[in-house]
């Protein structure tokens, strides 16, 4: 099932919209995902946090307060929020610029693998967490990053001190905030007590609706912000 | 003094500083460290209990007291510090009341930064932070240094060379490993070992991550490979998440426990981790206190290391790939004055491939800029290997540029008997660690006979002693000569080999191929006289890994003397499997699954041949660059070649070929990973028409040149590779400039190449500035270049905003762009 869909979506982010890549292409995307596998260590933090709606979009996580349209919306009606950072490791990182030297196109394939390898490993420990919530009455909203719509990416360093990521699984971020290692992520989830049955997380909730990596959906896509 | 007890003792440190100081009001996201300055009293009274628990060291609360993480609008690095080892020793004075001794280690902490090539900050840079921090250490009055809690080898190597350059302290370091002995960055407990042996650190071990009983089988392995005194610093536990907090379950007797097993199995300073408090260490000094240390025992492993591996000398034989290496080999020679790493890159690549376990490099021209070349080329082969490296020079300065800026414990190539050269080389192991290759030769030459050379060997062994490099770091070479020459050579070497094994139990290395200089059939001589001399003792043989006979010749030894346990190398490199598919495999398989074109090109094919009739060889060479086949276009090329000038194969086979699969891009039944396959493919076309075509016309000074770069502050440059590829393949030549690159470097290449043409990309909002900035530049001061741009972020609007002259949404976008600029 996960292996199926891992596979799915790096066909995906390798741009084939629909298409199905001819046998070679898909001995070559077995090969990368089986290489990236080999050489991820994933590794998961998530650590909870109190939260506050303020006016005019303001947004209180721990003790730190910034503006987020996007976030807000995303939030409303939560009580508190979940910090997770995960990375597949510096090795993965290796594998995509050894290829970038030697060979493009097992680069660009590597590079789609490994994102798909990553967004599975953390739609699973999702799942996890999520069915313990529910457990005790509290329903989670899509997981949500910096850098998604009006969300600051400055406080992608933020949440990486508030979970002590660098000494815990080695995730930091270079001067300009990007994520190293590069196969990283870092995300927020909402906590309510209500359920709003809202399932669409990630790609969906984007507003580029013409880019060429969307996963085909039909679901109306009302948290979207319109760019 | 505590360097005294070190190792002798048990020497209990103490336990965790955050939880304490979070149990205390510290926020998550706060400076803890400034606490030493804001909560004075709390940190002091932090230590005074640690002490008071039986600690004979205190850490500094100086984990992140370093410039590029402790950024405070209130003090400055060097009031924290001193203000942190103030503390601990006002805390060691009230706890002790003065009636024992108290250390009080300076605590370094990681950067919180990823060093390049994974990350944006420079080796030096990381030294100088480091070099700071261990200064004012020092200086405000600590005993030694503590460096922990790192996770990458390159880091600590840094952090390391910083404290010896600026202190005369005693360094300790400890290293964050997961449960199965492996760093974050991938280097394990042998690798990891051999570097910081290679340091002279004082002593080694593990802190933080796992608890007492994960450690403890890391800690037998760790006893297995150091001659140092063992730091044991566990977490009380594993992590456990409960009610949003993360806890530490381990009970302070429990703790003890495990405690007096890591003792038993060889640590001698002990402490705690995360989650660990006074009553742990309490529980542990009164659990431990007075028991029997096992001392620390000399091991005699002789390891090479990159960042995450380690190469060990054992009784099986290794390879060091030879060719990386000038001398003799044009193509090489060009590619260095060139500058051309894509070359150098698929040698290192090739040669692992076919088997060396150590990759020399020699980059020795005349006319070259030595040092600087040594340091770029030993980044670069880093970047796509993890063998470790043989660093081939006489140049004093490329030796130690490269042997400090390389990540691991390097082998050395080479010191003589000559008292000159042992007196610049021995200094540099000294300092930077790594296995220097000896060889036998001095003053008077490279004397006659096996005795004569093996009296060099033990001079140069005996020499080394005087700089405390013992003989597991010296690998002798007792050099081979060409039998040519003299028929007495390749005798008076094996002699010599079987002798210096014998007298100094020391390894041996040997540069093979020299044998047959002079002789017909050279790989017939070399591949017999390998065998030989591993039959004499060889440790290692500097061949050519890509050499058929030499690997036959090694594999079988390998085989016949029990090395190759289920003759598994022997197999996979005779046996019928086969991993990888050939291409002509490749095409019979699409022709099964009914693709067309390769029915007809398996129609045209000869049974159990590869030749292809003569009418059609264009067709073929554009359906291998369309399928994306490398090899294959390799061999039509040649194969066109017997009837076609290179210019018509270009224009009339590669053009249209690469045409075709741009169009396909574009109309979307082309697909991205295609698209480069083709590209790959019609690149190993171009490779052989180059060697072909006259020198002007294959030049790169006859094609328009092009600038990539990623700009400052962004290290994601899969998309600008992509762009490089392709311009590559429609004929430009790209300076490729890499990734996180400032403006001013762009600019002066610009104006330095007269180029007219630099491609830009930008994958997120915050590095967009810096493309915007980049651009404002160029336009000032080489207004008659054009910037292209491309990335993630950016749309038409966004690139016009920026005052880009054009934005190229998809890779093709940038190569139609190039042509129209330069009318092709």
């Amino acid at each position: 099932m996960a292996e199926e869909r891992i596979c799915r979506e790096t066909i995906r982010y390798l741009g084939y919209r629909e298409h199905r890549p001819d046998p070679q292409m898909e001995k070559l995307i077995a090969w990368g995902i089986h290489e990236t596998e080999q050489k991820s260590v994933p590794a998961f933090i998530v650590q909870e946090f109190t939260m506050e709606l303020g006016e005019k979009h303001r947004v209180r996580i721990g003790d730190e307060a910034f503006i987020s349209q996007n976030l807000s919306r995303n939030l409303q009606d939560c009580e508190k929020v979940l910090l997770l950072a995960a990375t597949l490791g510096a090795q993965v990182d290796r594998l995509i610029q050894k290829y970038s030297r030697l060979d493009m196109a097992k680069a660009v394939i590597l590079q789609a693998a490994a994102a798909a390898i990553l967004e599975e490993y953390c739609d699973e420990k999702n799942r996890e967490l999520q069915q313990k919530a529910e457990e005790q009455g509290w329903y989670f909203r899509p997981r949500f990053s910096p850098g998604y719509g009006d969300f600051p990416i400055d406080f992608q360093k933020t949440l990486l001190a508030m979970l002590s990521a660098q000494k815990r699984i080695g995730v930091t971020t270079t001067e300009s905030g990007m994520l190293v290692p590069v196969k990283s992520v870092t995300a927020v989830i909402g906590m309510s007590r209500r359920d709003t049955k809202c399932r669409l997380s990630g790609c969906e909730t984007c507003g580029k609706r013409d880019c060429i990596y969307r996963r085909s959906t039909s679901v109306p896509l009302e948290n979207a912000k319109e760019e | 003094m505590f360097i005294d007890q070190l190792g002798k003792t048990i020497l209990f440190f103490d336990g965790g500083m955050g939880t304490l100081l979070q149990e205390q009001g510290l926020k998550p996201g706060e400076l803890p460290e400034e606490w030493n300055l804001t909560h004075r009293e709390a940190v002091i009274q932090i230590h005074r209990s640690y002490v008071e628990a039986g600690s004979d060291i205190l850490l500094t609360n100086t984990f992140g007291a370093n410039a590029l993480k402790f950024h405070s609008k209130e003090h400055t690095l060097e009031e924290v510090i001193s203000a942190a080892v103030a503390n601990a020793r006002e805390g060691a004075r009230l706890g002790s009341q003065g009636k024992r001794d108290v250390y009080i280690a300076f605590d370094i902490g990681p950067t919180g930064k990823l060093l390049k090539p994974l990350g944006d900050l420079e080796f030096e840079r990381a030294c100088e932070v480091f070099r700071e921090a261990a200064m004012l250490g020092e200086r405000a009055g600590a005993d030694l240094i503590h460096i922990e809690t790192m996770s990458d080898t390159y880091e600590v190597k840094a952090a390391v060379l910083a404290a010896r350059e600026s202190t005369s302290l005693p360094v300790m370091v400890t290293l964050i490993f997961d449960s199965h002995g492996k760093l974050l960055t991938g280097g394990d407990i042998p690798s990891v070992t051999a570097l910081l042996e290679g340091l002279r650190v004082d002593a080694i071990g593990l802190n933080c991550g796992l608890g007492p009983k994960e450690m403890l089988p890391l800690l037998k392995e760790l006893r297995q490979y150091t001659s140092l005194p063992i730091v044991i610093k566990p977490n009380a536990g594993l992590p456990v998440q409960r009610n949003g907090e993360t806890c530490y379950d381990v009970t302070p007797e429990e703790f003890a426990g495990w405690m007096e097993q890591i003792v038993d199995n060889g640590a001698c300073v002990i402490g705690g981790c995360c989650g660990t408090t006074p009553e742990h260490i309490r529980a542990m000094a009164e659990r431990c206190r007075g028991r029997k240390i096992l001392r620390p025992e000399k091991k005699n492993h002789t390891i090479v290391s990159s960042y995450g591996k380690a190469v060990i000398f054992r009784e099986a034989p290794l390879i060091i790939g030879e060719r990386i290496n000038p001398t003799g080999k044009k193509k090489l020679k060009k590619a260095l004055k060139d500058g051309q790493m894509d070359y150098i890159l698929d040698e290192a690549a090739e040669q692992e491939d076919c088997g060396a376990h150590i990759l020399d490099i020699n980059v020795g021209l005349p006319g070259i800029d030595e040092p600087s070349m040594m340091m770029q080329v030993i980044q670069e082969v880093q970047g796509i290997t993890n063998l470790p490296l043989q660093i081939d020079t006489v140049d004093e300065k490329a030796m130690e540029a490269a042997m400090r800026i390389y990540n691991g414990k390097p082998m050395v190539n080479s010191v003589n008997g000559k008292q000159a050269s042992m007196d610049m080389v021995f200094p540099l192991i000294k300092k930077y660690g790594g296995v220097v290759v000896a060889l036998t030769l001095d003053e008077k030459g490279i004397p006659q006979t096996a005795e004569g050379r093996a009296d060099i060997a033990g001079w140069i062994i005996k020499e080394a002693e005087k700089y405390g490099i013992e003989r597991k770091d010296i690998i002798i070479d007792v050099l081979t000569m060409a039998v040519s020459a003299d028929p007495e050579g390749a005798r008076i070497t094996l002699d010599a080999l079987r002798l210096v094994r014998e007298r100094y139990h020391v390894h041996t290395v040997l540069g093979v191929s020299n044998i047959s200089f002079g002789l017909p059939n050279r790989p017939l001589l070399n591949a017999n006289f390998f065998t030989m001399a591993m039959q004499a003792g060889l440790s290692a043989g500097i061949i050519n890994p890509a050499s058929e006979m030499m690997m036959q010749a090694y594999r079988s030894f390998c085989a016949l003397m029990h090395y190759d346990e289920d003759f598994t190398a022997y197999i996979d490199g005779y046996g019928e499997r086969r991993l990888e598919l050939t291409d002509q495999e490749r095409i019979s398989d699409l022709a099964v699954k009914g693709d067309s074109e390769s029915k007809k090109i398996c129609a045209a094919t000869q049974p159990g041949e590869w030749q292809v009739q003569k009418k059609d060889v264009l067709l073929l060479l554009q359906h291998a660059i369309q399928k994306g086949l490398k090899e294959e276009a390799g061999r039509q090329t040649k194969e066109c070649l017997r009837t076609k000038a290179p210019m018509d194969i270009i224009s009339e086979g590669l053009v249209p070929a690469l045409d075709t699969v741009g169009k396909g891009f574009e109309n979307g039944t082309v697909f991205l990973p295609q698209l480069l396959m083709s590209a790959e493919a019609a690149k190993q076309a171009f490779a052989i028409l180059k060697e072909i075509l006259p020198q002007g016309e294959a030049d790169n000074g006859q094609k328009p040149r092009i600038i990539l770069a990623t700009v400052k502050g962004d290290i994601h440059d899969i998309g600008k590779n992509i762009v490089k590829v392709l311009l590559e393949n429609y004929g430009f030549a790209v300076i490729d400039l890499g990734k996180d690159v400032p403006p001013e470097t762009i600019v002066e290449t610009a104006v330095q190449e007269d180029v007219k043409l630099a491609g830009l990309s930008a994958l997120m909002t915050t590095t967009v500035p810096s493309m915007e900035k980049t651009i404002r530049l160029l336009n000032e001061k080489k207004p008659d270049c054009k910037v292209m741009v491309g990335g993630a972020v950016l749309n038409q609007e966004y690139a016009d905003s920026i005052h880009a002259d054009f934005y190229g949404k998809d890779a093709m976008q940038s190569v139609y762009y190039a042509k129209e600029l330069f009318g092709i």
